[in-house]
């Protein structure tokens, strides 16, 4: 949707706003957005300075669906729904069953598409003040070649090449689980942009070292990690699958200590890298535990779906416990991490 | 930089249980405070519930079905843990919430509004009597059909004068329509023609919440009659707010998001969705 129509809530909430100034009550919510935000722990991710290391996750972030509830300037990064060559109409519904402290999903990155993207979500993001990462995808090599292509002359901070979607055709889950196939596609990308390119990687591997060393041998500038696990559930009274397209990508809290030992081993192996760390965050502390296992940033995904605010709030939790931590804030600072 | 400081909608907070309620089996009438819902939400908004179970952490979303005060009403049936967890809330806990959220009915035009619910699908419909009563340039007419008990009726009646319903051993809302169509001379000549309007007179148009099934029916036999419906839909959601893109309905504007760009459609935009199953 165009971002021109108020919604009738937000027209209240302005409404509602001039009444508080008023000397109406403030509701007590968990985290006020309204207030005035310092930050004090920056990070640098492949050069990009993140004004503090927490960003959105790629599917889990919808500008005209949150810009009503907090300034998206704030956070350390975006990342965007996936953008491919064309539009993508996504997969039937259901889409999403609830697992356990997760969710199953299977969008199948519906998306309108890079010059609709150019044209609109782009150009609001950054007037909107965002540290923008434009988050690819593609069912071929060629495709993810146009879209980089088209992002080269554009204003987006970084790009993140999504070859771990499970929830799309065949190549693009193929391409992030064969070593191979992911050095060529990166080593093609990479003289198309100057812009850093983060690569995305799934968990859906034996070993995700070899992946992480494929991209990094084909020039990536960082690495993310993880996508989600490939998952289903049942529905008990019809005997079939929930999700219409069978399996979906499992995501949320469920997902944190696998998605922390797959950042850990790949920072054993590759001390430099800039990682960002995404799986199941929906605290401070949880993006902690990141940190020390080496990433120099994160994303949160599935909390920003149960609460608007959730990335911003996190970002203020992380900040005061790096308060604490003045090593390891040091560290990221200077673009390096815990585990470096 | 300027000095303008936008203002922010409240996010996820809780909200005081003030009265818990079974109203018949398993169909249980919750009243929450939170003024800023009370204060907006708009017929056919929602509001998402969440439990406190960190195993369970998708919304429950739900139609507010009367405000007042500080305070709003939701109605919803048992059908699940999420809502199980619900049922036994007592006043003075709290539970989180969101909202409200989506976009509601059009009430903007000087019309008679018929309000054809169905089952659970009445909530939303209540809080639109509510809207209506007092307004001198609308007309409110209530059908509601329920499966056995009329659970809603009382409500329903305290917003407007002409509440009718039925259960299943005496028919389905359609056989209401019937009857309300042949009060006021309605015949089915139209097949998607809009009815004129005579000068002075004011169109019927019809608002409906319910079982899919009977949403469906209630457009067509509507459509027959050359009279605008709006359907309130609904949809297994990830987020309630327009992030997720799990809810998503197929329109004459392309793919939509049952949450952000609805919950109400006008059902001439929603393609082929009378003869889908």
């Amino acid at each position: 949707m165009s971002g021109t129509t108020m919604t009738q809530t937000a027209q209240a909430a302005t409404q509602a706003a001039q009444g508080q100034a008023q000397g109406g009550q403030q509701l007590p919510c968990y985290f006020d957005a309204n207030r005035t935000f310092t930050w004090h722990h920056k990070t640098q991710v492949a050069g990009v300075e993140w004004k503090n290391p927490v960003g959105t996750a790629s599917g889990t972030f919808n500008f005209d669906a949150v810009r009503p509830f907090y300034d998206v300037s704030q956070l350390g990064a975006v990342s965007t729904k996936g953008v491919s060559p064309v539009p993508w109409e996504g997969n039937p519904v259901p889409r999403t069953a609830e697992t356990p402290a997760g969710s199953v999903n299977s969008v199948g990155l519906q998306n309108p598409g890079v010059d609709d993207y150019l044209v609109n979500d782009l150009p609001r993001l950054k007037a909107a003040g965002a540290t923008v990462i434009t988050n690819v995808a593609g069912h071929s090599d060629d495709d993810y070649a146009e879209v980089v292509s088209k992002l080269a002359d554009h204003e987006s901070d970084m790009l993140e090449i999504n070859v771990s979607c499970p929830n799309v055709s065949a190549d693009g889950l193929s391409t992030g689980t064969d070593p191979v196939a992911l050095k060529r596609l990166v080593k093609r990308l990479r003289p198309l942009t100057d812009k850093p390119m983060i690569v995305k990687l799934t968990p859906n591997v034996t070993d995700i070292r070899p992946i992480a060393e494929a991209c990094i041998e084909g020039g990536a500038d960082a690495l993310s990690m993880i996508n989600t696990f490939v998952g289903m559930r049942f529905d008990i009274r019809t005997g079939k699958p929930i999700l219409a397209n069978i399996t979906g990508g499992v995501s949320g809290p469920c997902v944190h200590p696998m998605a922390l030992a797959f950042v850990y081993k790949t920072r054993q192996a590759f001390p430099e890298i800039p990682i960002i760390g995404i799986g199941g965050i929906s605290t401070g502390e949880d993006a902690l535990e990141f940190l020390y296992a080496g990433a120099n940033a994160v994303e949160v995904g599935s909390a920003a779906l149960a609460d608007p605010v959730a990335p911003l709030r996190i970002a203020c939790e992380l900040d005061a416990l790096l308060d604490q931590r003045p090593e390891l804030a040091q560290a990221l600072e200077e673009g390096r991490t815990w585990q470096s | 930089m300027s000095d303008f400081k936008p203002t922010y909608l409240p996010s996820r907070r809780p909200a005081e249980v003030v009265d818990c309620r079974e109203l018949t089996d398993g169909v249980v009438r919750l009243t929450l405070r939170d003024e800023f819902i009370a204060a907006n939400a708009r017929p056919a908004q929602f509001v998402n519930l969440y439990t406190t179970n960190e195993q369970r952490l998708s919304p429950r979303p739900f139609g507010v079905c009367q405000a007042e005060g500080d305070t709003f009403t939701l109605m919803f049936a048992v059908v699940g843990k999420g809502t199980e967890e619900f049922r036994h809330l007592r006043p003075g806990q709290t539970v989180d919430v969101l909202g409200p959220l989506g976009h509601g009915f059009d009430l903007t035009r000087s019309a008679n509004y018929v309000l054809v619910g169905g089952g659970l699908g009445v909530p939303p419909l209540i809080r639109t009597a509510q809207e209506l009563k007092g307004r001198e340039d609308a007309g409110c007419t209530v059908l509601f059909g329920y499966r056995n008990v009329h659970f809603a009726d009382d409500d329903a009646s305290r917003w407007c004068d002409d509440v009718r319903s039925i259960d299943e051993s005496e028919g389905n809302v359609v056989a209401l329509l019937d009857r309300w169509a042949a009060e006021n001379g309605i015949t089915a000549d139209r097949d998607g023609v809009l009815r004129p309007v005579a000068e002075g007179e004011r169109p019927f148009v019809i608002l409906t919440c319910g079982p899919l099934g009977m949403m469906k029916a209630v457009s067509a036999w509507a459509r027959e009659r050359g009279l605008e419906t709006q359907a309130s839909l609904e949809s297994r959601m990830g987020c309630g707010f327009g992030t997720c893109v799990v809810c998503t309905v197929h329109t004459t504007r392309g793919i939509l998001k049952t949450c952000h760009d609805g919950p109400v459609f006008n059902t001439a935009e929603l393609e082929g969705w009378e003869a889908a199953r």
